[in-house]
């Protein structure tokens, strides 16, 4: 065998472990889920067949359409939010604070990565209810005269999605700016460019993928995700993933939960095919 | 602008810090409610979730899944990148992005997918099956690390080495792997981490041995306790210990 | 120089390495200790308590497993995923018994073991808990699902009346039991319908009262979060809520308090029965005996998750007065007059009237 052929074979060799782990335990339950959203419910048992009747309902049923945009309005805010709270926080970090503090002013930033997420939303729900910390600080502050209805509401979810991806984003924003070399920046001060001009023309552009990398990561984790909703919202509106898991758990319709599963899946696809020309999710 | 600056940070940090001295303070609630207002300090709860015989099997059971499903993924990870590296495979842009794919689809859809496939080829649910999917959410992780740590310096010492005539399993084991420590390193840490907090895949697909995300879920159903917040900070700490050692002895080391 | 000696071939070295790690895992996977004989429960989040259970597996030296589940589609979902003999005792709403035994989960059990002459007896339910004579499930706890309040920031007077919780004066303060066949049937009677006689074409004449009731709440809660709201003050009112709310939360908040407004509340009774297929019917029956006996009914009917009343009336022997205060057990002959059953939809009704919740959760 030619060397090249070996080499080929070893290469295979090597990655065919990880690929037959991803077709088995990824594609095909995709393609399995993909299949099952076809079904129908009859009654409480689910038939086999292939109309896109779950698709139709959800076009169609206002309750269901309006979960995927109450993910995406709320996924949209969360992720604006996220970065404007997150990127000046990396930047303070990575320029103003002194190199040998770097580290440990980051560990500090993402520390509350480490408690249990679901304990922590629920301490949102404390902290934001009507007898919580935040209303009992402003009330005998002085700041307001009667409680804030946070809790209970989209503003609760919005805020508990923040504190999570603020830490998150930091790490990444961080990295990205770290790992810039400071002679553009230099130069573009030499050539006569104030502060705010080197960040809108030299560091902005440069630090732009992974931005809308962490941007995306954010899209992703907040679109799909079940706990901060259901812990903080209230039930007060359903968003795409509580309506997965209510198929799931009250109705047993696992049809209709794939269907809408899938349905989450296209809208991530587009929202990944949309931001393409800056990802560099190799290089998160 | 200075001063801007640090009002920002402190700012900053005590947002990202208020629920967690929250759920601190209010683990020593000398009380039944883990809300204000504060009735005095009282170690029962700790006690009691040191004592709840099914919180510290669902601990270990947290580490134990983090630690398997995170070598697994990592060996996977790294021989997959090792292979793509080093072989002009066809197709390999595929083959990356075959890999990666996971990164981009929500743990629900992964959890569901797994549950209909275990259904249907009448798998039981337990930790191996949660398993599986923690396997699947960090291998993507574990490959895009390890494949962006490889570079042309670690390639050279291999070809040295196989042209002195080590075998592949010397070469990934005497050569690359040492190589590539810090990367292999980063991705095991963040693997951990994203295993060990993991609460949907867990929750859909293990069925008695659970792990502590789901445990604190099934707690925090079964009403509202300052030991809850007990629970957390226990985590919390431990999980901040091993940071902390992981900064010392480890990163350190490569300062 | 090692190097030189052998090279191998690299696939055999491969195949080497997988070997072994194959086999590890097969060691591990073997090696996971055989435990004592454990007893797999399905089972709602008042058997999770350490207290109920601890005393059974020390009688009989097993361990008792168990899974919690809130909704009967859930548990129902659970089963059928499930192989036979992967559980042996299920726990479910009394009225949905019929619809277990349909779907072949459940497994007849010796009447005559069972203590339901000491029952109440309304809560003996034999046209739910038997089917052609053969008992399938035996009740073991019950309540109501009516109206809870904090009766210091509420006027008692008014939750006498369901009308007043939209009428503006409790707007935003009210939190909505997030199940809706209770809420739809407490609707239903405050619209003159019995829970019996919901169809799909008296279903829509729920839709306005649903709605306005969500325009007027603050949140739909399930049990922890509706505990959690009433403890923490977040809302004052409960709709769905009774004693299974307020009991467990009595010492800590003495404010709370339910009851059954003119227009009738209902009751809600869960049964427990034996899994068709168990592998230990014999344990699994002694466990059910076990529930049903007056020392388990008074450690289910004070557990941590939520309080009720027992369904074996001898139950009162075991239970301190406190807690007979709590549960309200003198008043129990005039409650159980006035509340009725869960609605029992049929698959198209459920359907439906689950689309209307969820159409409601929407608002």
């Amino acid at each position: 065998m030619t060397q090249a052929a070996t080499e080929r074979r070893v290469g295979w060799g090597l990655v065919a472990p990880a690929l037959i782990w991803t077709v088995a335990f990824f594609v095909v339950p995709f393609a399995a889920m993909l299949a099952l959203s076809f079904a129908r419910m009859e009654g409480r048992a689910v038939v086999a067949a292939f109309d896109l009747g779950n698709y139709v309902r959800f076009f169609t049923e206002w309750p269901l359409f309006k979960a995927l945009l109450n993910s995406l309005e709320i996924t949209a805010v969360v992720t604006v939010v996220s970065v404007a709270l997150a990127y000046p926080l990396a930047a303070i970090i990575a320029f103003r604070v002194p190199v040998r503090w770097q580290r440990l002013a980051l560990l500090l930033a993402v520390l509350p990565f480490w408690t249990s997420y679901v304990v922590r939303s629920y301490s949102w729900l404390l902290v934001l209810g009507q007898n919580g910390v935040l209303n009992k600080t402003l009330l005998g502050v002085g700041l307001i005269a009667e409680p804030l209805e946070i809790a209970a509401t989209r503003t609760a979810t919005v805020i508990g999605f923040v504190h999570f991806f603020v830490m998150l984003l930091t790490l990444t924003i961080y990295a990205n700016l770290v790992q810039l070399s400071p002679n553009y920046a230099r130069a573009a001060r030499d050539l006569g460019a104030g502060p705010v001009q080197v960040f809108r023309f030299v560091i902005l552009p440069l630090t732009l993928p992974g931005v809308v990398t962490g941007a995306f990561v954010t899209f992703v984790l907040c679109m799909g995700d079940y706990i901060t909703p259901q812990i903080l919202g209230g039930n007060n509106e359903l968003t795409l993933p509580q309506l997965i898991m209510l198929q799931l758990g009250r109705s047993g319709n696992f049809p209709l939960a794939s269907a809408l599963s899938v349905i989450l899946m296209a809208v991530i696809t587009l929202a990944y095919v949309l931001s393409a020309r800056w990802l560099r999710l190799d290089r998160v | 602008m200075k001063r801007l600056v640090w009002v920002y940070l402190c700012a900053a940090y005590a947002f990202i810090f208020l629920p967690v001295i929250v759920l601190v303070v209010f683990s020593f609630q000398d009380g039944r409610l883990p809300v204000p207002p504060f009735q005095g300090v009282s170690l029962q709860w700790y006690a009691k979730v040191l004592g709840d015989r099914d919180l510290m099997a669902a601990l270990f059971n947290s580490a134990l899944m983090a630690a398997v499903s995170s070598a697994v993924a990592l060996t996977l990870g790294f021989l997959a990148a090792h292979g793509l590296a080093r072989s002009v495979l066809p197709g390999s842009v595929w083959l990356r992005g075959l890999l990666i794919a996971p990164m981009t689809v929500s743990y629900l859809i992964i959890a569901l997918g797994l549950l209909t496939v275990f259904n249907q080829t009448g798998v039981r649910l337990s930790l191996w099956t949660a398993g599986v999917g923690h396997v699947v959410i960090n291998l993507p992780l574990c490959f895009a690390i390890c494949y962006a740590a490889m570079g042309d310096h670690q390639k050279a010492a291999e070809r040295a080495a196989r042209d002195l005539g080590a075998s592949e399993v010397q070469v990934l084991w005497l050569v690359s792997a040492p190589m590539l420590a810090p990367a292999l390193l980063a991705a095991f840490f963040l693997s951990v981490t994203f295993s060990w907090d993991e609460f949907i895949i867990a929750f859909l697909l293990t069925r008695f041995e659970v792990t502590l995300p789901v445990e604190i879920w099934s707690m925090l159903r079964s009403g509202l306790s300052p030991a809850t917040n007990a629970v957390g900070s226990l985590v919390f700490l431990v999980s901040v210990v091993a940071v902390v050692l992981a900064e010392v002895f480890v990163f350190r080391r490569r300062a | 120089m090692a190097f030189e000696k052998k090279r191998t071939n690299p696939d055999m070295e491969m195949m080497m390495a997988f070997r072994l790690l194959g086999c590890s895992v097969l060691a591990v996977m073997a090696a996971s200790p055989v435990l004592a004989q454990e007893l797999n429960a399905l089972v709602w989040c008042d058997h999770a308590d350490a207290a109920l259970v601890a005393p059974f597996e020390e009688k009989f030296g097993v361990k008792v497993n168990l899974k919690e589940y809130e909704g009967t589609a859930a548990g129902m979902a659970i089963l059928d995923q499930s192989q036979p003999g992967d559980w042996d005792v299920l726990v479910i709403d009394a009225v949905d018994v019929g619809r277990a035994v349909d779907a072949g989960k459940l497994a007849p059990m010796p009447a005559d073991q069972l203590p339901t002459a000491d029952f109440f007896p309304e809560l003996v339910m034999a046209e739910n808990n038997t089917r052609d004579g053969v008992t399938y499930a035996v009740t073991e706890k019950f309540g109501y699902n009516t109206i809870a309040y904090d009766k210091t920031k509420v006027d008692p007077a008014d939750m006498a009346d369901m009308a007043t919780l939209t009428s503006g004066k409790y707007d935003g303060r009210i939190a909505i039991y997030d199940y809706y066949l209770p809420v739809l049937g407490l609707l239903a009677m405050g619209q003159g319908i019995a829970t019996a006689d919901i169809t799909a074409d008296n279903l829509a004449a729920l839709r306005e009262p649903l709605f306005a009731l969500k325009k007027a709440s603050k949140q739909v809660a399930d049990v922890v979060a509706a505990q959690t709201a009433l403890a923490t003050g977040e809302v004052d009112i409960m709709v769905g809520g009774g004693e299974w709310v307020t009991a467990v939360l009595a010492a800590d908040n003495p404010n709370l308090d339910w009851t059954i407004p003119k227009q009738g509340g209902l009751r809600w009774a869960q049964s427990i029965g034996i899994v068709a297929g168990t592998t230990q019917p014999d344990l699994a029956l002694e466990f059910v005996k076990y529930i049903v006996s007056p020392e388990g009914q008074a450690k289910l009917a004070t557990s941590a998750c939520y309080w009720g009343m027992p369904a074996n009336a001898k139950t009162g022997d075991v239970l301190t007065p406190e807690q007979k205060t709590v549960l309200r057990w003198d008043e129990q002959s005039e409650f159980l007059t006035r509340a009725q059953l869960y609605p029992i939809p049929d698959a198209a009704l459920d359907t439906a009237m689950q689309d209307l919740w969820t159409e409601m959760l929407q608002q």
